[in-house]
């Protein structure tokens, strides 16, 4: 009970620690900072920095990803990054291999294939 | 913008880029890891980074980026690798001349395709090694395939179709070859939160030796070079961007706050007056930290100070307000 109460009472203390760093430093201006005032989505990027990183973490070890592994790949990602995958890690392209057949849609794909439209079997 | 462009670009790709007329190259020398199932990512990513000084492996890279439920790999994470590895990836700008002109320079460059069609799309990623004209083949490490030949017109249709993305690995400081002083400033900014702060500034000292007079890379090398090498050489940078853009207010906010904490308030305050007077028409990021940095200038400054003598060497030159 008391070491609860303690492990809450740090966590407090660390996140003030947290938001007060932050702001210590407004007198210099950052590359970042410069460059993003022509860029307003990595501004806002900043906001929910900490929630992205939740939210890539948890979706990215129930993909299959290792907790040791996805740690160190979301300590990679800057916030604007992170803030990306948090709401599309599921839908953007994942390069993967020319290999594999679609099932069903392989006589489609054949076709196209055939027609010059598409390169995925000449691709294997 | 670069996103709309690439947007843009992606909606009318169904015509693409003629094959231009230049001369063959191929390097030969990149090396090649042929994947292994789905692992196109690893492998295509272990190709540029190996060519590019780095001991890896696809093995080694595939805990770093390989999504198992997706069976694929992110390219924000190709990008994130790179920088764990201790380099800088640098999305291309979207057109073919950029793709040669890395060629030409030595660079071998990671692209995304999309085999399949838009609506039943099959990413893969490959590294582009050569173009061949007059058969108009481009030449990739793909998949299995060493030395894998694509007629142009197809290599661009699926190129086109994955929205001309490609990325550049060059050796530590050096930059792509086909980089723009209007890229290359965001591209680096948004990236050296995850650099090490040599590796972020040594690309910056290359910028600033490709566009020497560019307001924005003045500014960035300057705060690199505070962090990295001492207020004396950035206040070198700072003056001389301060001469080419004398409103060049976030210059004076940073510039005046190296004087600060060098001890020279008095020369701290000549610089950020000017900042001072501008700053209610700011943005409120820049208009905040002069308000902040005046006040903390106004705190130290007594009547008539004068500053002690070391300030002379960083400050003789100040531009006129």
């Amino acid at each position: 009970m008391l070491k609860s109460r303690l492990f809450v009472m740090l966590q407090i203390v660390a996140l003030l620690v947290a938001s007060t760093m932050g702001t210590a430093q407004a007198a210099v201006i950052g590359n970042a900072e410069h460059f993003a005032q022509q860029d307003r989505s990595q501004q806002l990027a900043q906001i929910d920095a900490v929630l992205a990183r939740d939210a890539v973490q948890q979706q990215m070890v129930a993909m299959g990803v290792s907790h040791a592994d996805a740690m160190e790949r979301i300590g990679a990602l800057s916030n604007a990054e992170l803030q990306q995958l948090a709401q599309s890690l599921d839908t953007l392209p994942a390069g993967g291999s020319a290999l594999g057949v679609l099932g069903a849609l392989f006589l489609v794909l054949l076709v196209l294939e055939i027609l010059g439209v598409t390169n995925v079997f000449s691709g294997i | 913008m670069a996103l709309a462009l690439v947007t843009l670009l992606a909606a009318c790709a169904s015509t693409t880029p003629p094959p231009p007329r230049q001369a063959a190259s191929e390097l030969a020398a990149v090396p090649f890891f042929p994947q292994t199932a789905y692992q196109c990512g690893p492998a295509a990513l272990a190709t540029v980074l190996v060519h590019s000084g780095v001991a890896t492996s696809p093995e080694t890279l595939a805990p770093q980026v390989y999504l198992p439920d997706r069976q694929g790999s992110l390219q924000l994470e190709l990008q994130a690798a790179t920088r764990r590895a201790g380099r800088i990836p640098y999305t291309l700008d979207t057109s073919p001349e950029a793709l040669l002109a890395e060629l030409a320079a030595g660079n071998p460059v990671l692209v995304l395709q999309n085999l399949g069609l838009r609506s039943i799309p099959r990413w893969h990623y490959a590294v582009v090694v050569g173009y061949e004209p007059t058969q108009q083949r481009v030449i990739l490490r793909s998949g299995t395939e060493r030395r894998r030949e694509e007629r142009w017109s197809r290599f661009m249709a699926s190129w086109a179709r994955a929205g001309f993305w490609g990325l550049v690995v060059p050796p530590p400081g050096e930059l792509p070859a086909s980089a723009s002083a209007e890229g290359i400033g965001p591209e680096l900014a948004r990236q050296e939160a995850q650099l090490e702060p040599a590796l972020a500034r040594a690309a910056w000292e290359r910028a600033l030796l490709r566009w020497p007079e560019d307001p924005d890379i003045l500014f960035a090398a300057a705060n690199a070079r505070r962090m990295e090498a001492g207020p004396e050489r950035a206040a070198t940078l700072y003056q001389r961007l301060l001469r080419l853009a004398p409103a060049h207010q976030a210059a004076r906010n940073n510039f005046a706050d190296l004087l600060l904490q060098a001890g020279c308030p008095a020369a701290a305050a000549r610089i950020i007056a000017p900042a001072r007077a501008a700053a209610p028409g700011l943005a409120p990021p820049v208009r905040d930290a002069i308000t902040s940095t005046a006040a903390a200038i106004a705190s130290q400054l007594t009547d008539n100070a004068i500053d002690p003598a070391h300030c002379r060497a960083l400050s003789e030159d100040l531009p006129k307000p």
